[in-house]
Parts: structure tokens; C-alpha cells; sequence
């Protein structure tokens, strides 16, 4: 654990955790010192000797001193790594972030990295802050301690080191039991957490077809199934917990009468013996406080691999400089093939888009639109052949080069929560207020504004939410507008708007792509008819290139795709004359 | 019903208290080996070996009393664990079959979760595990303080002297801390934010070259995290470890031996009589810190019941079974609805659905019509006036009997994780094979099932994913089979997936044949052949007619089907 915390923080940061180990450990032993100061005082002490008894507390009271000085010592050291700590793993993570693929944000690790940034950061930094101490003590300090009573009474010595291994076994036997019941009965828990949230989130449905209350099988079945797994627990984990529970008592226990029989069968010096035994009891006892902690530790080595895990995702390799690079607007994907897992997305794909042209993918859901276009925006490296960008490979573009050169219209839209001037701002920070408004104008945002009480200053809550679809994407349109870059990728929306937002979208993007290159995953009709290019994909390859009029001609797969489509915009819910 | 915490925990309360009794048996018995060390040392140290062995037997008989009861109140707490997690569930979900559909919405379902995972999780460790750690961190050290004044009252008091100055030190520590605490949770909730923006919006901010500056935001709001976090750890951090270090083993050995040495060198204490102190005395202090933890699970524990008491106090639809409908005629008599009871969202609608014909509902977003249409099938309730079916008022009719008279079809269509055969049949179980087939087949879907790794049996979200057109033809075969009388559809449905689109409508046009029809309109040709068309705008009907008609009046909606014939040039 602590080298992976080494590897984590990195380089920089081996000196002061090596530090902070040693402050522990000088602690740890300090602490085992004072516990076997105890037979010394307490021999003559025993035998009403006080005068005996002080030379060896003053001994006592100086490493006692020492302790608390090396408690004061390793708390700060702790401290300040604890605190260099957050720094950085805070500017591992946001550097790692920075320069990931951006294939690699899916939604479900957004909530994973927020996650990690926040609680995760706190559960380490309580590593050092107070885990490290107790669990290091809890070892060391009872080791110093056998190792003194092997020089007073090896029997009783052995007695205690008999139950080390004892102690450490049940510990380690009874933390696997629960870890494997708690496997099953968090899945279990998880599982019928989830089955309320699909209770809820389905409620209409659940209650249009009577499925309400105990109708709703799958919950039933998946809250007995936490019922069940909560009774095995206790069942196969719960000697475990108890045993580990009494352990440190077992073992003292153990002395005890070992300590009797050697009392009983030989003849001992009485004092000696006694304060042994006290020995023994402190013994035990650092031994509970790390069995305490056992959880929190899972829990901070959990972050801890999940930022791991994280900081060894490879980045995407760049340019260290950029190189002088003039672009002439064309895209070019050469023998690409990619895939995801191992799954096969697109294989030996070759497609070039003439600048100032236009270019329409079209194609069954599957058939590899969407990576093409995400390839060219390099959210991720192709696993063979080449893309090109204004005729360079994007692997030679620093990710400034490459994004001056492309914007990007996706359907899920983000805008910041910030103002909509703020959130067109962003396509082109140093645009001035006039470049800002005219973008905004020609997307037709200007509509949107005045229809706001705060105009353009109006917030639009976290990722555009007091918005509507249609107007977020009129807004990310704006911002592409005032971007201004030569090549637009484009991916057309399928959802269902209302007329003013269908006709407002319309002439955004007419103004957005206007004397540009194009490349577009085409849903209507009209944006199809109206490409120089048309590629039909299916499974990975292109199936068909050419215009509407020569792939119509043709009668293959365009033509079905044309004829089933043209049907569908055709259709009535009702019959009836229109 | 008792609120809070303490009503959440009354089906366990009786097994705590046994559990906590136990627990209090089990840590007095963890304290025998204790006193057999200090009984062995008094007969040691005064020459008698005789008794030695029935010393040792009341350390192994202990340890057996520890084992028993320990084994009890662990099995108690996990029982009652077990019960109370159930319960808790299984109220919510009762509960939230009985609130108004319009509840559920995004934030909802997040409160949900919470309640039912994390929520229920704080009532498992307080239950399971807190209690008794928490009923052991008191009894023990009090148990081991009146053994040690009844010894030496002088000598438990120096003992205890170290306490005070820890107490105060502590005091000192959480002077402001529920400020601080506060802070130190919206420091978090900034990372939070900023990773979300950083993470979520990075597409946008690579694609705009903004990536350095959204990365500096995140940085920032780390520092500031780290800058805050640093001063105020970095003021308690001294006083911690002064404190810390008072009540150290190390510090107890010495105060022990140093005031024990005292009071026998000057003759108040008999030197056998300092073992106690030194066996029980150093761990007096152990167990604040146990204490620390427990009131802490306690806290969240209540946090917890709070937020599941939300939940639960969330108002039921208010159901009556006293009315019979006659026939499937679907009235609206000066219906009026409002979300938040101030600004309307519908106000005097009037209207009549014929059995048999088709009502679309044309409006911009915003003007009313889903919530118009979800008054049907009781999504929400009517603010004012009254929606009859067959004269009968739909807040009086048997839910059982609503629902098989009012179906629905929407947009965004999410299937239960369940077989596509209990999907199918979710409004008729009892339907057979042949049943649940031929209305896959006629809802175009039948294909597709057949090619999937179980067919019929193939879960959904496990075993295979369906696109958003086929899920929304599963759920068209859902309706299908249900075959209600009355249905409630939006007509995006059916252009929600163009890879489908075809599928869909043909499925769709099976599906509304010869029902009484209320569709929430977006295309409007699609509408055209409809009985009725319902024109609203903010809340109100404006219009209404046949499709020629409205035309020939010239207003909004012949307005709109000119913007539409526009958009489409």
C-alpha cells in the first residue's frame, strides 16, 4: 500500500512519506519501550521497594517524554504530507485528465472521477493524517515488547509469540469470510437499491398495467434476496467476527494460565512474574485499535486503485512542439480500422471530404457514423491506417493545432452554467461583444434571449438545464459559429422539436456550415439530398459513395434506405385528407 | 406515525435493548482477565499458590461469557439489521406506489436512491454495528472506574486528572467546527463541480481550445480545498497532538507508575494494590475515541432517517373506489392544474373525447399538452374542475379499473430489467405464449427478439440492449396486449429512433386503430386526419376543430403549419 501511494503521489513526494515512515516507526518502538519499562518499575515497586522503583521511572519518564515528542513529530509530518497529498493528487488527476482521449469520458465515469476528486482525495489523505500511525504501532510495539520478555522469561515470551501467528491468522481468515459475504450481500443491497430506483423511475408504467405494491415481482424477489444474503453473512462471517473480536482476549488469556502453570511448577521470582503479566495485557492491546481501522484502510486502498488505475490510463502521445502547419480544409481517413474492446467498429475504412465540400454519413445504428466523426475529432488514436486533417496526420498536431481547425456539433449538447454570453464566449474567448451577438443572431439565439428576464446574462443552470433541447443546441451552434474554424463535424438531431426550433435550427446551421467543409451524420432527408457526397456505411466499410442521383440510380442499398425513409415522412397517425 | 430516527427504529427497538444488555454482560466479562492478572499478582506476591489455578479458570470462564454473549448480541443486531433493512424497502416501495405519478421526475429518482441505498446503509451500520460498539466504549471504562475507586478513590481521581485537559483541549479543537465543517463540505461540493464541468464538458472544451482554462478552474477549486482544509487542520493539528498525546498509553503508564510509586512510598497504598491501576487505568481513556466514532454514525444515522422520512412524508394520491365508470366517454369540465399552486399551467379546459376518435393536442413546448394528457391517467391531479371517464370522476375510480380502461405511449421509453416476455405481458401476466408473440409481431418487433442470444427470455439491459426504436416497440406490444380502450400517446414516439422510424409508425398505426385516441402532437401532418385538434397556448385551448377547418380560420394553427412547410424547404 504504501508503495502504490509512492507511485501515486509520485517522485517528488518519496522523501516526505519516507519521513513520515520513519516518524512512525521511531514512534511505534518509543511506545513498545515504555510498555517494557513497565517490569522494571513494577518489580520493586511490587515488593514495596519505591526507592527501587525510581531510578526506572525517571528512565520511564525520559523515553515517555521521547514519545510524545516523536507522537508531536510524526502528527506534523503526517500532517503536511497529508496536505501535500490533496495538492497532489488533485493536479495528478486534473493533468491526467487534460490529457486523456476524449473517448475515454464516458458518462458512467464522470460520476467515478468526481467521486475521486472529492471524498476519494480525503480517504488517502487519511492515510498518513491518522491510519499510518495506529496500524504501524499496532505491529511494532507489540514486537518490541516479545522481544524484551524472550530476555526476562523466554516461557511466558513464547506463550505470547504462540498467539501472534494465532492472532494474525484469525484476523486475516476472518477479514477474507466477510470481505467474500460482504461481496455478496453489497451486491445483494445493491441490487434492490436499484430495483426501488427502476420502481420509481417506472412507476407509470408499473401502475398503467396494475404492477404496483407487491405486484412488482422483480423488487420482491431482489429485497428476499438481501434478506437472504444478510442471514448467510451472519452465518458463515459471523464466527469470523466474533473470533477476531476475542482474540486479544484468547490470547491473554493464554499467558495467564501459561503464567500460572510456570507460577505453580517452578519456582519464579513472584514480582518478576506479575509485572510480566501486566506486559502481556498492554501487549494485546495495540493489536484491537488496527482491527478498528481495518475498514477505513479498505477504503482509502480502494481510492487508491481507482486513482491508480486512473493514472496509468494511457494518455493520447502529442507533438512536444507544434510544428508550422498551413491547412487546406480536407479530411482524409486512409485504411482506418478501430475498434472498441474487441469489438470491431470500422475496418480499413478509406474516405476523403474535399474542402468546402460536403459530406453525409449514412447508414444503419452500429455501422460506425459516429466513430468515424469522433475519430477525426481524435477522441481516440486509430487502431490502424491514418487520419488526416487539413492534410496532416492528427497524431503530428498538438491538440491546439488540431481543434483550430475543426467544430464540433453534437447532439448532447453541454453548455457551462454560466451566462449564454459566457457559453457562446467560449467558442472564441478573445471574440468581442459584436462578433459575440452577430453569432448570436445568425443561430437565431437572439430569439432565445429576449424571451429571457435576463436576456443574455441569463444563467442556464448546469449543463443548459433550464433550457430546451432546442435552444441548447441553437446555443452550441452560436459557439461554433464565432469559433469560425474551416472543417465542421456534425451530427444531426434525431429528436422530435417543435416547428420554431426545427426552423430556427435550419437556418443556425445553414449560417454555421456555409463555405465550409462538412462532414455530417445525416438524419433528414433534405440535409442527405443536399450533399456533394454521400457515404453509406455498413458494418465498418462503406457500402456505397456518391450523390442522391447516381446512388438512386444505382437501386442498392441508398435507394432502399431513400425509398423506407420517404415512406416514413410520409406517414399519418390518422388517415385523413391533408 | 413516530418521526425521525426513533420511529424508524421501532420494529428493532426491543432486539437493540437485549442487544445492548448482552453487550454490557460482554464488556464487564472482557475486564476478567484484567482483574485475574491483578487477583494472580495479590496471591502471588503473598505467597499463596494454592488458589492460582481457579484464578486462571475465571480468566478462561470469562472469556467463554464474553464468547456467548458476544455471539448473541452480534446475531441479535444482524437479525434486527436484516428486519429493519427490509422493512425500511419495503415502505418506501409501498410508499411510492401510492404517490402522484408527477412526482417522480429526475431529482426524485436521485432522492429515491439516496434514501434507498445510502440512506438504508447508515441504518445498517448504526444497527448492525454502532450501537453495540457504542454501549461497550461506555460500560467498559465505567465498569473499570467503579472497581478502581472502590480500591483507591484518590488515586482513580489523579488518574483521571489527564481527562479535563483533554476535555478542555478538545473543546478548544471544536470550537467553530460545525462552521468549519460546513465549509469544509462546500469546499467539496466546489471540487465536485468543477470535476463534473471539467469531465463532462471536456468535449467542448478541447473542441474550443479551452482545455487549459476549464483544467486551471478545477485547479483552483483544489487549491482553494487544500488552502482551507491546510489552516484549519493546520490550527487543530498542535492542539490534536497535545491532546492525542495526553491520554497516549505511554503518558497513562507514566502518571500510573509515577502516582502509584507516590501513594506507596508514602503508605496510602498497599504496592499489590497499584496492579489494578496499571492493568485497567492506562486503557481507561481507549475508548473516547470509539466514543467519537459511534456519536458520529449516530448522527449520520439520523441524517439518514430524516431524509427517508421525506420520502415517506411525501402525500399519497388520494384514492377512492366509489365510482363506477359507464362506458369510455373522456370528459375535461373546467379542469385548471398548477405544479406549484401559484402559476397555472392549465386553466379551464373544456373538452370531450368521443369513444373511437382521435384528439391531438397542438401547442409550442411549454403551452400544456403532456400535462394535459397526463391528467388522463392520474399523472397529477386536476387543481380544479374534474376529467370523468364514462361519467365517473377518474379520483374516484378503482386504480385497477383506471388502468385498464387508459394506456400510454411515450417518448423516452426505458423497459424494466426483466425478461422481454414479462416486459410484453407486464399488464397481463397470465398471457400465453401465442399472446405475447402476436402482439411482438404486430408491433414489428417479433424479428428481432427471435435473433437475440435467449429470444423471449433474454433480459434486458443484460442480456442484449435494444436501441430506443425497439425498446419503443417492446412498449408498443405492451400496450397492444393490454389492450386498453382509451390511450394517451406522444407522437414523437414515433420518429425517436430514424433507424426504426418506419417500424415504429407502422407498429404505432396498428396500435391506435379503433381506440378513443389523445395524441400530444409535435408534426403536425402526421395529425392531420385527426377528430379533433386541440390548439393550446399557455394553458388555455385557442383553438379547436378539424384540421381543414383551422386552416380556413387562419389562425395560430394555420401559422404553425406555414412555419412547418418553411422548415421543410
Amino acid at each position: 500500500m504504501i508503495r502504490q501511494l509512492a507511485r501515486v503521489l509520485g517522485a517528488p513526494y518519496a522523501g516526505p512519506l519516507r519521513r513520515h515512515l520513519a516518524g512512525v516507526l521511531a514512534y511505534a518502538v518509543l511506545q513498545g519501550l515504555v510498555f517494557v519499562l513497565l517490569v522494571p518499575v513494577l518489580r520493586p515497586l511490587l515488593r514495596g521497594d519505591t526507592d527501587g522503583a525510581q531510578p526506572w521511572l525517571g528512565v520511564l519518564a525520559v523515553v515517555v517524554l521521547a514519545t510524545a515528542v516523536a507522537y508531536w513529530v510524526q502528527a506534523q509530518l503526517g500532517y503536511r504530507l497529508g496536505m501535500a497529498l490533496s495538492r497532489a493528487l488533485h493536479h495528478r488527476i486534473g493533468d491526467h485528465l487534460a490529457a486523456l482521449p476524449l473517448g475515454w469520458f464516458t458518462p458512467a465515469r464522470v460520476g467515478r472521477v468526481a467521486r475521486m476528486s472529492s471524498t476519494g482525495v480525503v480517504d488517502v489523505m487519511g492515510v498518513p493524517a491518522h491510519l499510518l500511525q495506529p496500524v504501524v504501532t499496532a505491529y511494532v510495539s507489540p514486537a518490541v515488547v516479545v522481544l524484551a520478555m524472550l530476555f526476562v522469561d523466554w516461557r511466558l515470551a513464547v506463550a505470547a509469540l504462540i498467539t501472534v501467528p494465532l492472532i494474525v491468522l484469525v484476523f486475516r481468515w476472518s477479514a477474507r469470510l466477510l470481505a467474500a459475504t460482504d461481496v455478496v450481500v453489497d451486491t445483494a443491497g445493491v441490487e434492490a437499491s436499484n430495483r426501488i430506483v427502476e420502481f420509481a423511475q417506472q412507476q407509470a408504467v408499473l401502475r398503467a398495467y396494475g404492477r404496483t405494491g407487491e405486484g412488482f415481482a422483480q423488487l420482491d424477489a431482489a429485497l428476499t434476496e438481501v434478506d437472504r444474503a444478510n442471514r448467510r453473512q451472519l452465518l458463515k462471517g459471523g464466527p469470523g467476527l466474533v473470533a477476531s473480536a476475542l482474540m486479544v482476549q484468547l490470547s491473554v488469556t493464554v499467558v495467564i494460565v501459561a503464567g500460572v502453570a510456570v507460577a505453580v511448577g517452578t519456582t519464579v521470582d513472584a514480582a518478576s512474574l506479575v509485572a510480566l503479566l501486566v506486559l502481556t495485557v498492554r501487549f494485546a492491546e495495540p493489536l484491537v485499535a488496527a482491527a478498528d481501522l481495518g475498514a477505513a484502510l479498505r477504503m482509502a486502498r480502494n481510492s487508491l486503485d481507482r486513482m491508480d488505475e486512473l493514472l496509468r490510463t494511457p494518455v493520447l502521445p502529442e507533438p512536444s512542439a507544434a510544428s508550422s502547419f498551413s491547412s487546406d480544409g480536407s479530411i482524409e481517413l486512409d485504411g482506418v480500422t478501430f475498434g472498441y474492446d474487441d469489438r470491431r467498429v470500422l475496418d480499413g475504412l478509406s474516405l476523403t471530404v474535399p474542402a468546402h465540400s460536403m459530406t453525409a454519413l449514412v447508414g444503419p445504428s452500429g455501422s460506425g457514423k459516429t466513430t468515424v466523426v469522433r475519430l477525426v475529432a481524435r477522441f481516440f488514436d486509430t487502431l490502424e491506417g491514418t487520419v488526416r486533417v487539413g492534410g496532416r496526420d492528427v497524431r503530428d498536431l498538438t491538440t491546439e493545432q488540431l481543434m483550430a481547425q475543426i467544430s464540433v456539433v453534437f447532439q448532447d449538447v453541454y453548455l457551462f452554467d454560466a451566462s449564454i454570453t459566457d457559453n457562446i464566449r467560449a467558442g472564441r474567448a478573445e471574440a468581442t461583444d459584436d462578433e459575440v451577438l452577430e453569432a448570436a443572431r445568425l443561430a437565431r439565439v437572439d430569439e432565445i434571449a429576449t424571451r429571457l428576464p435576463d436576456g443574455y446574462d441569463t444563467m442556464v443552470g448546469e449543463g443548459g438545464a433550464r433550457l430546451s433541447g432546442g435552444e441548447r443546441q441553437r446555443i452550441s451552434i452560436a459557439r461554433a459559429i464565432l469559433k469560425n474554424a474551416p472543417i465542421v463535424l456534425l451530427d444531426e438531431a434525431t429528436a422530435a422539436l417543435d416547428p420554431d426550433n426545427e426552423a430556427a435550427i435550419g437556418s443556425a446551421l445553414a449560417a454555421l456550415t456555409a463555405d465550409r467543409t462538412l462532414l455530417v451524420i445525416a438524419h433528414r432527408l433534405q440535409t442527405v439530398r443536399s450533399a456533394d457526397q454521400i457515404v453509406v456505411l455498413d458494418n465498418g466499410r462503406i457500402a456505397e459513395t456518391g450523390t442522391h442521383d447516381q446512388l438512386l440510380a444505382a437501386g442498392g442499398r441508398y435507394a432502399a434506405f431513400w425509398s423506407e425513409r420517404t415512406r416514413a415522412s410520409g406517414w399519418r397517425l390518422v388517415s385523413g385528407a391533408v | 406515525m413516530e418521526s425521525g430516527l426513533g420511529g424508524l427504529l421501532r420494529p428493532v427497538r426491543g432486539a437493540l435493548v437485549m442487544a445492548g444488555a448482552l453487550q454490557v454482560v460482554s464488556a464487564v466479562a472482557g475486564l476478567v482477565p484484567f482483574l485475574a492478572v491483578a487477583e494472580i499478582g495479590r496471591r502471588l506476591l503473598a505467597g499463596e499458590t494454592s488458589e492460582l489455578w481457579t484464578v486462571a479458570w475465571w480468566a478462561v470462564g470469562g472469556l467463554l461469557v464474553r464468547l456467548v454473549t458476544m455471539m448473541a448480541s452480534t446475531g441479535i443486531t444482524h437479525f434486527a439489521d436484516a428486519r429493519l433493512q427490509d422493512h425500511v424497502r419495503r415502505e418506501i416501495a409501498r410508499h411510492l406506489g401510492t404517490v402522484p405519478l408527477g412526482w417522480f421526475d429526475a431529482r426524485s429518482s436521485g432522492e429515491v436512491k439516496r434514501a434507498a441505498q445510502d440512506d438504508v446503509g447508515a441504518l445498517h451500520h448504526l444497527v448492525g454495528h454502532a450501537i453495540t460498539d457504542l454501549v461497550a466504549a461506555v460500560v467498559t471504562p465505567v465498569a473499570a472506574l467503579v472497581y478502581l475507586f472502590t480500591l483507591d478513590w484518590r488515586l482513580s481521581l489523579l488518574v483521571l486528572g489527564v481527562l479535563p485537559l483533554f476535555l478542555s483541549a478538545y473543546a478548544v479543537m471544536m470550537r467553530g467546527y460545525p462552521e468549519k465543517m460546513a465549509a469544509h463540505t462546500a469546499a467539496l461540493g466546489r471540487i465536485n463541480s468543477a470535476v463534473v464541468e471539467f469531465v463532462q464538458g471536456i468535449a467542448v472544451v478541447k473542441t474550443f481550445g479551452q482545455a487549459r482554462r476549464a483544467h486551471r478552474r478545477f485547479l483552483r477549486a483544489t487549491d482553494d480545498f487544500a488552502d482551507f482544509f491546510g489552516s484549519w487542520a493546520g490550527s487543530m493539528i498542535r492542539v490534536e497532538a497535545v491532546a492525542s498525546a495526553l491520554i497516549s498509553p505511554a503518558v497513562m503508564v507514566l502518571v500510573v507508575l509515577g502516582g502509584g510509586t507516590w501513594f506507596v512510598a508514602q503508605g496510602w497504598l498497599a504496592p499489590v494494590d497499584v496492579l489494578p491501576f496499571v492493568l485497567l487505568g492506562v486503557g481507561l481513556t481507549g475508548p473516547v475515541l470509539s466514543l467519537g466514532y459511534g456519536a458520529n454514525s449516530l448522527r449520520q444515522a439520523r441524517d439518514a432517517a430524516n431524509r427517508i422520512g421525506t420520502v415517506l412524508a411525501v402525500p399519497p394520491l388520494p384514492i377512492t373506489r366509489d365510482q363506477e365508470p359507464q362506458g369510455n366517454h373522456v370528459r375535461f369540465e373546467g379542469v385548471a392544474f398548477s405544479y406549484d399552486g401559484r402559476t397555472e399551467v392549465l386553466s379551464g379546459i373544456d373538452c370531450v373525447l368521443e369513444p373511437g376518435t382521435v384528439t391531438a393536442l397542438v401547442g409550442a413546448s411549454g403551452s400544456g399538452k403532456s400535462t394535459l394528457a397526463g391528467l388522463v391517467p392520474r399523472f397529477f391531479d386536476a387543481t380544479a374542475g374534474s376529467v370523468t371517464i364514462g361519467g365517473a370522476d377518474v379520483r374516484s375510480i378503482d386504480p385497477d379499473d383506471l388502468y385498464r380502461r387508459v394506456g400510454f405511449v411515450f417518448q423516452d421509453v426505458r423497459l424494466l430489467r426483466a425478461t422481454i416476455r414479462e416486459n410484453i405481458a407486464l399488464g397481463r401476466p397470465e398471457a400465453t405464449d401465442g399472446d405475447v408473440i402476436a402482439v411482438a409481431r404486430a408491433a414489428q418487433i417479433h424479428d428481432r427478439i427471435t435473433e437475440l442470444p435467449d429470444g423471449y427470455d433474454t433480459v434486458v439491459g443484460e442480456g442484449a440492449h435494444l436501441s430506443g426504436g425497439e425498446s419503443q416497440r417492446v412498449s408498443i406490444a405492451r400496450a397492444l396486449l393490454a389492450d386498453t380502450p382509451i390511450l394517451v400517446l406522444d407522437e414523437a414516439t414515433a420518429f425517436a429512433d430514424p433507424e426504426s422510424e418506419a417500424a415504429i409508425q407502422d407498429a404505432l398505426s396498428t396500435l391506435v386503430a379503433g381506440r378513443t385516441l389523445l395524441v400530444i402532437a409535435h408534426r403536425l401532418h402526421t395529425i392531420a386526419g385527426a377528430d379533433q385538434i386541440l390548439v393550446l397556448d399557455q394553458g388555455r385551448i385557442v383553438e379547436r376543430g378539424t384540421h381543414d377547418d383551422l386552416l380556413a380560420a387562419g389562425g395560430r394553427y394555420a401559422a404553425m403549419v406555414a412555419t412547418t412547410m418553411e422548415a421543410a424547404r
